[in-house]
């Protein structure tokens, strides 16, 4: 009687058997997505409609000081890099339903941007904290 | 009783190459179901249709048809829901035609006749997931061996931990999730709604020792990964049994099931 497979018993064969990098580009997704909900309106409020409507006063000194710290990074990981990278992933797959792309040339270019972005980023955060 | 137009799409291939329509004028009240319209038309009308249908109270999941281009389930659906509000209530007869219910197979399916559906590449599907308890004891006993042993035992739950997969487990297996889901329209070797809804049930029972032998379905490219969270399949599931809430839910045990593969080599 056949039972059920069985991943096959050898380490070596099966450690990266059926692996693919589906889960990293998801896991990038879902924080971003977070990200997005939580932190992107937040970040608008104040620097998009409060502060040019003069509701509240910013010091840039005081921010750049700020930006320079590890906030500087933390704010630039959970409101440019995560974000972007949700993006990506959401166009990505947007193309494979309209049944224009998804495939690797939209995977490079996507996450090849997302990758830009978030390099350029956090390489700016670097420049001033340094 | 007033009446009202319906086209039911045909497909009869030993009499006719494609599919057509034919529009059916049906006596209809408050209480007058898509399958009790599509019975009339067998019974009255044309008995060459043909239809599957049994328990007409969304129980048996054989009744599924698109109406309109939703897919519905024919005994819970209601002519009523396609008609102007005061149509019931006005005497005029004008309405009749103005307000036609179209009626086809569901979507993504191979039509066999009329409005039967192959549902066997749905079921295929559910199959692939182990859609069952599967426990670690007698691994070596013929399956009937186990499940008498299976019988034997007593399973004791917890409401609690019935509670983590009762939701899951209101599948009827109708398929309306697949006719909804444009994945499978678009890969036909996508798992689907509902087989990953079940096996995320079985894998969230506490009775159940059988998610090694799930996950390796679940974390391929035609598993819970070929999901782009559309989110209709949940829109349309007549039992709320929330697919898009499983298929989710899957990615997180995939993604930890991968990683654990990656550094243990067992998933």
């Amino acid at each position: 009687m056949k039972t059920h497979a069985k991943l096959p018993s050898t380490a070596k064969s099966s450690r990266w058997h059926g692996l693919h990098l589906e889960p990293i580009w998801w896991s990038l997704f879902s924080a971003g997505g977070v990200c997005f909900a939580v932190f992107v309106p937040a970040v608008v409020l104040v620097f998009a409609i409060l502060a040019p409507l003069g509701f509240i006063t910013l010091d840039y000194s005081q921010i750049v000081s700020w930006y320079a710290d590890i906030w500087g990074l933390l704010f630039t990981g959970a409101v440019i890099c995560l974000p972007a990278f949700h993006a990506a992933h959401r166009i990505r797959h947007g193309l494979h339903d309209l049944q224009i792309g998804g495939g690797l040339l939209s995977v490079v270019i996507c996450y090849g941007a997302a990758a830009l972005l978030s390099v350029a980023a956090l390489y700016g955060w670097w420049q001033l904290s340094g | 009783m007033r009446n009202c137009s319906i086209a039911v799409q045909r497909y009869l291939p030993h009499e006719h190459a494609e599919p057509f329509w034919q529009h059916f004028t049906v006596p209809f009240d408050e209480s007058t179901s898509i399958l009790d319209a599509l019975n009339y038309i067998k019974e009255e009308l044309d008995p060459s249709l043909s239809f599957r249908w049994s328990c007409r109270m969304a129980i048996c999941g054989s009744c599924g048809v698109m109406v309109n281009g939703i897919p519905k389930l024919g005994c819970k659906d209601f002519l009523r829901n396609y008609l102007p509000r005061n149509y019931l209530a006005s005497e005029s007869t004008a309405a009749v035609s103005a307000a036609e219910i179209r009626i086809q197979p569901l979507a993504h399916f191979t039509v066999e006749r009329d409005l039967i559906v192959d549902m066997n590449e749905f079921l295929v599907h559910l199959e692939a997931v182990k859609p069952y308890l599967i426990t670690d004891a007698g691994a070596d006993e013929t399956p009937l061996e186990k499940h008498a042993q299976t019988l034997a035992q007593t399973n004791k739950q917890t409401p609690a931990q019935l509670a983590k997969y009762k939701q899951f487990a209101n599948c009827i297996n109708c398929g309306l999730c697949y006719s909804a889901c444009p994945q499978f329209g678009l890969n036909p070797e996508f798992v689907g709604p509902a087989a990953i809804a079940l096996a995320q049930r079985y894998n969230l029972d506490s009775r159940d020792q059988g998610k090694a032998a799930r996950m390796p379905v679940l974390n391929g490219h035609n598993g819970v990964w070929s999901c782009t969270f559309v989110g209709f399949c949940s829109d349309v599931c007549p039992k709320h049994v929330d697919p898009a809430a499983a298929v989710n839910q899957g990615k997180v045990e995939s993604a930890k099931s991968m990683l654990i593969q990656m550094f243990t080599g067992r998933g």
